[in-house]
C-alpha cells in the first residue's frame, strides 16, 4: 500500500516526528466517538500531523499522485464515524493547526486554524467581548475544523444558528493540492458560487480546510436559566412555540422526555416526580437584567398557560449551574441506563417536534425497545436514544429496523436524518431515501469534480464501492 | 490462564463505560506534552477494549503505552462518565506482562528491594552517606535528593519566640483510647528521614508515649502498579496481620496512604481475606488527614510564604485536599499556586522512563511555583518531594522544598 519510500516523503514533508505507522497508533486513529466495531480495515496505513497549509497542500499533492486516500480529523470526536479512515491510507490529523491567526476586533472576526478546540476559541473571544455562539454539546474537546466538516449545531442554535451562519471565509486544500481562498470579510460577497458554505459540511469529502474566517456578535451583557415542567411534552412544546411566535426567543431551549428525566433522577440520586412528563431549560440572555426579568415573566406566563407544574428562574450563578448541570449529564445518565445506546440525531421543523415523540413513542412500543429522548426544542433537532443491550440476540435483530422507522417517521414529517452529527458512515445507508437519487448524483457530480481520484475520505455520506488497492 | 483472563475481562468491562468523547485530552497532563490519542484515557480504554476484541495484538510496544499513564487519576475526575483507567492500567500492565512472560531487570530490582525490609534500610543508609559526602548529586535525575531539615525550618523562621509559648489547645474527634500506628513509607525512610522523623514527633503530640512503630513491609503501590502483583497480595497479607491490634495506621506518604485504603478492593474475591482487608483499609489515615481529626494546629504562625503541591494520591487518591491547606494556612502565609493538583511527572518511576516528558512537566511546575513568590514549596509524598527538590535545585533556589510534617 504505502510503501516505505512514500513514508520517507511524508517525513520530510513534515518531520518525522510529526509521521506514525505503528501499529498501537494505526489502532488509536481507527476509531472515533461512534460506536463503530474497531477493524483492522478501519485502520489508517499512516497517521501525518502537519503544522501548516504548505504542509498540507504537499501532502494532498503527493497523495494525489499516489491515488492514496486521505481522511483528516479533529480530536475525532465525532458520532457517525466521519473521520474513521474506512478506506486506510493518510489520517490527517489537524491538530497542530490549532492557533489564532488574526484577531479582528473592527470587523469583529477572527480567522483561525481547523485544529483549534472550539472552547478555547469561545473563550478568547470572549476575553475580548466578542462572542462566538455555536456550541456544540463536545465544545470542549472537539475541533473548529470538526464543527465546520459536519456543520456542528449546539443549543443555541434556536437564537443564534449553527456553525455555517458564522462562517465568512475559508482556506481549502484540494485534492491535487492546490490551495484556494472562498468568501472572506466582505458581508456582502456575490462574486462566483458560494462555495464557503460548499464545504462547510462535507465532511472532508470535498477539501481539506487549513484556515476559517469566522465572524462574532457582541456578548450578551446578561444571562439567566430557567427549568420548566410540564404534564407532557405537548404542553412543553406549545409553550416554546407560543414564545417564538411572540417574539420571545431564547438562547436555549433544550427538552427532556420522561425517560430522560428519569435517567437523570437514577444518575443523580434525585427525586423528581414521576407525575412529571417533560422538562424544558431555557437560557435567556439580553442587554441588562431588566430585559432578562421581562423575558422571564412573559415565559413563566406562558408556561403557565399550557398547564406548567413548576417554573424556576435561576436566582444566582450556582442555580444556573445548577440547573444546566442537568442537560449536561444527560448523555452520560441515559447511556448509564443499558450495555449499548443508539444515539440518533433527527431534526424535523419546529411544529413537529411534537409529532415526532409521538411517532418515536409509538416505535418504542412496537419493538418493546426504551428509548429515551431530548433535544434541542426550539429548532426541531432531537436526540432519540435507542437503548439495548446486543448481546441479547433478540434486542440485536430488531435495534436497527427500529432506527430505520425513526428516520422514516422523520422524513414523513417533512424532517431530515441529520441536525448536526452528520451522515458518516453511520447513516449512510439511508442518504438516497432522503436525498432522492437525482440528489445523489448531484453530490456524486460536484465529488468527481473538486475530488476526480476520489481520494478525500472515500466511504462516506452516501453508500459507494470502496477503491480496491491503491 | 484463567486469572490472566480475568484480568483482562475486568479491565474491559471498565474501559468499555467510555463514551469516547476525548474530554480526557483536554485534561490529561501526558497529552497535554505528546498530543497523540495513544497518550490520554480514551486511547488507554480503547487499546485495552482493542486487545480483548483481538484487534490489538499483546506486545511489548502495548505494555509500553500502558506504562506511558502517570495513574493520577486527572482522567477519571474529569471524565462524564468517570471511567477508572488508572484501574485499567494497572490490570493491563499485570496482563501483558504475565502474558509476554517477564518484568524488566528494572522493576524487578525495584520490586525486590522494596519487598525487603533490610534492603530499603541499606537504600536509606547509602543515600544517606552519599548526602554527607555530597556526591549524591553526580547522581543522574535527582535520584538522590538533598534534604532539608526541620531544625533549619525552626532556625531560620521560629525565632526565639517558639520557646515558652503557651500550647494552644485542640479538640479531637479521635478516640482517646485509640491505639495508633506509624507506618513506614520506604520512600520516606529511604530519601526523607528527617522528615519521618517529624512525623513520628507530630503523631507523638496527639498521643503521647502511645504511637506504635512496628515493622511494617511496603505498601506494595509500585508492586502493583508494574505487574508483580503476587508480591502485592503477599505485602499487603503480612500488613494486615501485622496491624491487626491497631486501631489507627497513619502514614504521611500519600501514595503508601492511598495504595493502603485502597488495598481491600484486591481481596474483593478472597472470602479468607475479604473482611480482613476491609477492616485492614478502613483503618488507614493520611498524617494531614489523622492530624485535622486528631484537632491538631501548627503550634505557631511563621511569617514565611509557603505554597502546596498536592500529590494525584493525595488529593484525586483520597479526596484530602483541605486538609493540607488548612494545616499550612495556620502554619503560615498560605499561597495557592496554579495547577497545585497537576502531577509533577514524579509518579513513582515514571521520571525513570519517561525523563523528557517527566522534565518538560516538572518545568511548568517550578514556573508555577515561582509565580507565587513562596520561599517553601510543601509536599506530602517521596516522590513528589524528590522532584520538587529537583525544582527547587533547577529555580538555582528561589525556593526550597519540604514536607508538610516539616513546617506544620
Amino acid at each position: 500500500m504505502i510503501t516505505e519510500e512514500i513514508k520517507n516523503k511524508l517525513r520530510a514533508i513534515v518531520g518525522s516526528e510529526y509521521v506514525l505507522d505503528s501499529e498501537i497508533d494505526r489502532f488509536g486513529y481507527s476509531y472515533d466517538s461512534s460506536f463503530v466495531q474497531f477493524s483492522e480495515s478501519n485502520q489508517p496505513d499512516v497517521i501525518v500531523r502537519p503544522a501548516n497549509t504548505k504542509e498540507v497542500s504537499a501532502v494532498m499533492s503527493l497523495a494525489s499522485s499516489m491515488g492514496i486516500p486521505v481522511t483528516a480529523r479533529g480530536t475525532s470526536s465525532g458520532r457517525t464515524g466521519g473521520s474513521i479512515p474506512v478506506s486506510g491510507g493518510i489520517a490527517l490529523s489537524l491538530t497542530r493547526m490549532d492557533k489564532i491567526i488574526e484577531f479582528d476586533e473592527r470587523n469583529m472576526m477572527v480567522t483561525v486554524g481547523p485544529g483549534m478546540r472550539t472552547m478555547e476559541l469561545y473563550n478568547h473571544c470572549a476575553e475580548k467581548g466578542l462572542f462566538y455562539p455555536p456550541d456544540p454539546a463536545s465544545w470542549k474537546y472537539s475541533t473548529i475544523g470538526g464543527n465546520i466538516a459536519e456543520n456542528a449545531g449546539g443549543m443555541r442554535a434556536v437564537k443564534y444558528g449553527v456553525t455555517n451562519n458564522y462562517v465568512m471565509g475559508l482556506e481549502v486544500v484540494l485534492a491535487d493540492g492546490s490551495v484556494i481562498r472562498t468568501g472572506g470579510k466582505a458581508i456582502k460577497n456575490v462574486t462566483g458560487y458560494n462555495l464557503t458554505q460548499l464545504f462547510v459540511g462535507s465532511e472532508g469529502t470535498l477539501g481539506i480546510v487549513t484556515e476559517i474566517v469566522l465572524r462574532l456578535i457582541p456578548m450578551p451583557a446578561a444571562r439567566n436559566t430557567m427549568q420548566l415542567m410540564f404534564p407532557d411534552i405537548e404542553q412543553a412544546c406549545g409553550t416554546i412555540h407560543a414564545m417564538l411566535q411572540s417574539g420571545l426567543v431564547p438562547a436555549a431551549a433544550e427538552l427532556m422526555d420522561h425517560t430522560s428525566i428519569q435517567a437523570v433522577a437514577r444518575h443523580r440520586s434525585l427525586n423528581i416526580d414521576p407525575a412529571i412528563g417533560a422538562c424544558v431549560i431555557i437560557e435567556i440572555d439580553g442587554e441588562d437584567d431588566a430585559a432578562l426579568q421581562k423575558q422571564a415573566s412573559g415565559i413563566e406566563e406562558t408556561a403557565r398557560r399550557f398547564s406548567a407544574i413548576e417554573v424556576r428562574t435561576a436566582a444566582n450563578q450556582a442555580e444556573s449551574d445548577d440547573i444546566w448541570s442537568i442537560r449536561r449529564g444527560l448523555s452520560s445518565a441515559v447511556g448509564a441506563m443499558a450495555p449499548n445506546r443508539f444515539g440518533e440525531d433527527i431534526s424535523v421543523p419546529r411544529d413537529a417536534f411534537p409529532d415526532m415523540v409521538r411517532r418515536i413513542r409509538d416505535i418504542s412500543e412496537k419493538y418493546s425497545l426504551t428509548i429515551a429522548v431530548y433535544g434541542h426544542a426550539g429548532d426541531g433537532n432531537l436526540h432519540p436514544s435507542v437503548l439495548c443491550d446486543m448481546s441479547n440476540p433478540e434486542h440485536a435483530g430488531k435495534v436497527h429496523t427500529a432506527i430505520g422507522e425513526i428516520f422514516d417517521a422523520a422524513l414523513q414529517v417533512g424532517g431530515t436524518l441529520s441536525g448536526e452529527h452528520g451522515i458518516g458512515i453511520t447513516k449512510r445507508s439511508y442518504t438516497e431515501k432522503a436525498l432522492g437519487t437525482a440528489g445523489i448524483e448531484a453530490h456524486k457530480a460536484i465529488k468527481a469534480a473538486l475530488d476526480p481520484k476520489g481520494i478525500l475520505n472515500p466511504g462516506k455520506i452516501w453508500e459507494q464501492p470502496v477503491k480496491e488497492g491503491n | 490462564m484463567a486469572e490472566m483472563k480475568k484480568l483482562l475481562i475486568d479491565a474491559a468491562a471498565i474501559a468499555r463505560e467510555c463514551d469516547r468523547c476525548g474530554n480526557c485530552t483536554t485534561v490529561c497532563p501526558l497529552y497535554g506534552e505528546i498530543d497523540i490519542e495513544s497518550s490520554a484515557a480514551r486511547g488507554k480504554n480503547n487499546l485495552t477494549l482493542g486487545l480483548a476484541a483481538g484487534v490489538v495484538k499483546a506486545s511489548p510496544a502495548l505494555l509500553k503505552a500502558a506504562n506511558f499513564c502517570l495513574l493520577c487519576r486527572t482522567c477519571a475526575e474529569n471524565c462524564p462518565t468517570k471511567v477508572r483507567t488508572d484501574e485499567v492500567m494497572i490490570a493491563l500492565r499485570q496482563h501483558l506482562t504475565d502474558e509476554l512472560g517477564g518484568l524488566t531487570a528494572k522493576y524487578r530490582m525495584l520490586g525486590t528491594i522494596m519487598k525487603t525490609r533490610p534492603l530499603v534500610k541499606l537504600a536509606a543508609f547509602s543515600m544517606a552517606v552519599m548526602r554527607f559526602l555530597h556526591i549524591n548529586r553526580f547522581v543522574p535525575r535527582g535520584l538522590v535528593p538533598n534534604e532539608n531539615r526541620r531544625s533549619s525550618f525552626t532556625a531560620a523562621y521560629a525565632g526565639p519566640a517558639l520557646l515558652g509559648q503557651p500550647v494552644v489547645p485542640w479538640e479531637s474527634t479521635i478516640a482517646h483510647d485509640s491505639r495508633v500506628a506509624y507506618f513506614h513509607g520506604c520512600g520516606m525512610d529511604m530519601m526523607f528521614p528527617d522528615a519521618a522523623g517529624s512525623s513520628i514527633k507530630l503523631l507523638e503530640k496527639t498521643a503521647p508515649g502511645k504511637i506504635q512503630d512496628l515493622a511494617n513491609k511496603c505498601c506494595g503501590l509500585i508492586h502493583l502498579a508494574h505487574g508483580m502483583r503476587n508480591d502485592f497480595i503477599d505485602l499487603a497479607k503480612e500488613n494486615i496481620r501485622l496491624y491487626e491490634n491497631t486501631d489507627i495506621i497513619v502514614t504521611d506518604c500519600a501514595s503508601c496512604s492511598s495504595t493502603l485504603k485502597h488495598t481491600a478492593q484486591y481481596f474483593e474475591d478472597d472470602p479468607e481475606w475479604r473482611d480482613r482487608a476491609e477492616e485492614f483499609s478502613s483503618k488507614v489515615m493520611d498524617i494531614t488527614e489523622y492530624l485535622t481529626r486528631a484537632g491538631y494546629r501548627p503550634q505557631q504562625r511563621e511569617g514565611v510564604r509557603l505554597t502546596f503541591h498536592e500529590p494525584c494520591h493525595l488529593g484525586r487518591g483520597q479526596g484530602l485536599r483541605s486538609q493540607p491547606r488548612e494545616l499550612l494556612k495556620s502554619a503560615g502565609e498560605y499561597v495557592e499556586m496554579t495547577g497545585a493538583d497537576v502531577c509533577c511527572g514524579g509518579s513513582g518511576s515514571f521520571h525513570l522512563d519517561y525523563p523528557e516528558v517527566s522534565e518538560r512537566m516538572l518545568e511548568k511546575k517550578r514556573g508555577n511555583i515561582e509565580k507565587t513568590g513562596a520561599a517553601i514549596v510543601v509536599t506530602e509524598c517521596p516522590a513528589c518531594l524528590a522532584r520538587m527538590q529537583k525544582a527547587s535545585r533547577d529555580s538555582n533556589g528561589k525556593f526550597i522544598a519540604m514536607h508538610i510534617s516539616q513546617v506544620i
